[in-house]
């Protein structure tokens, strides 16, 4: 006996971005505490091949040390390790300005081989020995030809199926992180809280690599290549136009406002090269006199409140003389400007939650738990201010710059004080693995993770 | 226990509100907000209240009243902290009501603001049922099963999934008669929860005897069925009360 529909509230739609970068992040999480309780949980599969990686590559960690030489060790290796990173990431500044985009973008897929191809296939082999599972050598090396080459178009192209490139994504950070988890436990521990702080200086610091990255393409206005997860945009199909879908569009030109949008996505969205900080790079619809819009015959105004009601769409800016022409230089619409403000978080920030939670699996599943949770909240927190601050400061253009650039510092701290929370309440257990496996991983394999990352 | 019991008493425990989730809440985004938000609130609560019984715990006495203190006093700090939680709805119940002015959408409907306190409640069952049973399921793994000397007819992992199941219920519809009450001011709905709850903690204690989980679980589950047909005809009747009113929702 409904004479009307029942009207929809701002229940039905509040929050979705945010649940559609959440899903994901759980996604990951939870195939690396599986992975992890499956592959590491027996105390006697696998086998114990000594192995050095490059952040073992100091010191190699056993049991029999004491904690002294542990952390000492540890210290060695993140040391090592950051610098590494440091010099690839300076290394990637300096391609990038002689304008050797292509370059990145064939080693971006490069990389993306490697790690679904030889790390994705490590673990697919490592399961079947745990299963027993009856595969032969031919098929299992097609099928995982197969499924590293689609992996590699997903990524390198942006004109796949976003269902397609997002399940990759979450796979190749999954397959990274897992292999996180398989560092010596005081390495691991240091290594993140190494990586969190490098990612603050190489932003902060006028000589920073991120931020010298961030500067050029900025000047340029181009989009730097990187692995990005970028959520499905959220499309308004009520209120009073019922039903547009906004295409991709590329920005075209700009003005000092785009601009500096453009700076604040870039800058929020590029240190998603390296591993930790949440980056996020949400679209600003300032003035709004979007030519997809006009077509479709949209009211432009207030309507992108209508449209998200917790993040604003970007509302792209053209010029009104000019097409839009889409620009095809980038694997994957990376970051700057994507069609409509969905929200992208890069992959470095995957693998270090997965790495947190992973090794959390190794202990308990309580602590699992109170990890998982504690890192959703932190990040729909982070979501939300980040969405609140945008609206609170939609006209001055420096404080959008800053506020992105402070929410991007808040969000690299929780970082920090994550992984200091996460730390003692492991510590208080002190429940140690059994084994300690270190896997042989080619020099190679490393400098693809930092290109991941 | 094998990997398909443990499967099995998971589900056990937390198989309806499994099924609430996937009918429900998934479908508004905001609901699971709403839901991880308060697992994570009530979780910490559980910690909190561990972290400060930790240092009497094992009692060195056999009598039963040092349990009784402790279940009263978790359940006294809970309710506190749900009354808590009531204020912040309050709060973001305002905050929304604005927000649906400004994009002009009609105001949170009755059904909008019990869901949200479903999602609350709920996130109080899943904590509940993490931090007392799933907890205890993952280190046991393996070819063998535990029985308890005072409950020597089930499992002991049997025991805790069917009396987290019970809780789970309680918490999770106690949260919709208490903000109901709250909201309306009626007395009968406010302290609903707060006897329910202190009720259903001191029926564990019947388990304590020899024998007594035979008495105890049904008397809990009895609490659990209290809870649900409250609820039900609590929300029955405002749902009708505001179809009288004119309004369709």
């Amino acid at each position: 006996m409904e004479q009307n529909p029942r009207p929809r509230t701002v229940l039905e739609t509040l929050g979705e971005e945010i649940i559609r970068i959440v899903t994901p992040v759980s996604i990951c999480m939870l195939s690396v505490v599986i992975l992890v309780s499956i592959l590491n949980g027996d105390p006697s599969s696998g086998g114990d091949l000594p192995v050095t990686t490059m952040a073992t590559i100091a010191y190699s960690e056993s049991s029999s040390d004491s904690t002294w030489d542990k952390l000492k060790g540890a210290l060695l290796n993140s040391l090592v390790f950051v610098a590494v990173v440091t010099v690839v990431t300076f290394l990637l500044v300096l391609l990038f300005y002689l304008r050797c985009t292509k370059f990145l973008k064939y080693y971006m897929g490069f990389s993306a081989f490697l790690v679904l191809g030889f790390m994705g296939g490590e673990i697919a082999l490592l399961l079947i020995q745990d299963f027993s599972f009856p595969v032969d050598c031919i098929t299992f090396a097609i099928l995982l030809f197969n499924f590293t080459v689609v992996g590699v178009l997903a990524v390198f192209m942006s004109k796949m199926a976003i269902f397609v490139t997002q399940a990759y994504l979450v796979v190749i950070g999954m397959l990274v992180a897992y292999w996180f988890t398989l560092l010596p436990e005081w390495t691991t521990w240091v290594l993140l809280v190494a990586m969190a702080l490098y990612d603050l200086a190489a932003v902060l610091l006028p000589g920073g690599p991120l931020r010298l990255l961030v500067e050029l393409a900025m000047s340029r206005d181009e989009d730097i290549p990187a692995l990005v997860y970028e959520a499905r945009p959220v499309i308004n199909d009520s209120g009073p136009s019922g039903g547009v879908v906004r295409r991709r569009v590329w920005r075209e030109g700009g003005d000092t406002d785009d601009n500096q949008g453009l700076s604040a996505n870039t800058r929020s969205g590029l240190a998603s090269d390296s591993t930790p900080g949440t980056h996020l790079s949400v679209g600003i619809g300032e003035h709004e006199r979007n030519l997809a819009d006009a077509e479709e015959g949209r009211v432009p105004g207030g309507d992108s409140e209508l449209t998200t009601p917790l993040i604003q769409h970007i509302n792209v800016r053209m010029n009104s003389s000019e097409n839009a022409v889409p620009s095809e230089n980038l694997a994957l619409e990376g970051i700057g400007l994507g069609s409509s403000g969905a929200i992208k978080l890069g992959l470095g920030d995957f693998i270090f939650y997965s790495v947190l939670v992973g090794r959390a699996a190794m202990y308990d599943f309580m602590t699992v738990y109170a990890c998982y949770l504690a890192i959703i909240a932190g990040l729909g927190v982070t979501l939300m201010l980040l969405a609140f601050y945008r609206k609170a400061l939609p006209a001055l253009p420096v404080s959008i710059m800053l506020g992105s650039q402070d929410m991007m510092n808040c969000c690299q701290l929780y970082d920090v004080l994550l992984l200091f929370w996460c730390f003692l309440s492991f510590s208080s257990r002190h429940v140690r693995q059994s084994n300690q496996h270190d896997y042989r991983v080619g020099i190679s394999r490393w400098e693809a993770y930092n290109r991941v990352c | 226990m094998t990997v398909a019991a443990g499967i099995g008493y998971a589900l056990l425990a937390l198989g309806p509100s499994l099924s609430l989730f996937t009918a429900v809440i998934s479908h508004k985004p905001f609901l699971i907000l709403t839901l991880l938000s308060s697992t994570l609130v009530w979780l910490m609560s559980l910690i909190a209240l561990s972290a400060v019984w930790r240092g009497f715990i094992p009692f060195k006495t056999a009598a039963w009243w040092p349990y009784a203190l402790l279940i009263l006093t978790s359940v006294a700090s809970q309710e506190a902290l749900r009354f808590f939680l009531w204020r912040l709805y309050k709060r973001m119940e305002e905050l929304l009501d604005a927000f649906a002015d400004r994009v002009s959408k009609p105001r949170l409907l009755i059904t909008d603001k019990m869901q949200i306190a479903l999602a609350g409640g709920m996130g109080h069952g899943v904590a509940h049922a993490v931090f007392f049973c799933i907890s205890l399921l993952t280190p046991a793994f393996g070819p063998a099963t535990y029985y308890v000397e005072k409950c020597s007819r089930i499992p002991f992992f049997l025991v805790s999934a069917m009396i987290a199941l019970a809780f789970v219920t309680i918490h999770t519809f106690s949260m919709v008669i208490a903000f109901s009450g709250y909201s309306e001011g009626n007395r009968t709905d406010q302290y609903f929860a707060p006897v329910v709850h202190l009720a259903a903690g001191v029926l564990t204690l019947i388990n304590l005897g020899s024998g007594g989980c035979i008495i105890g679980i049904p008397l809990l589950y009895g609490m659990a069925m209290l809870t649900l047909l409250h609820c039900g005809k609590l929300v029955w009747r405002r749902l009708t009360e505001n179809r009288r009113q004119g309004n369709l929702y």
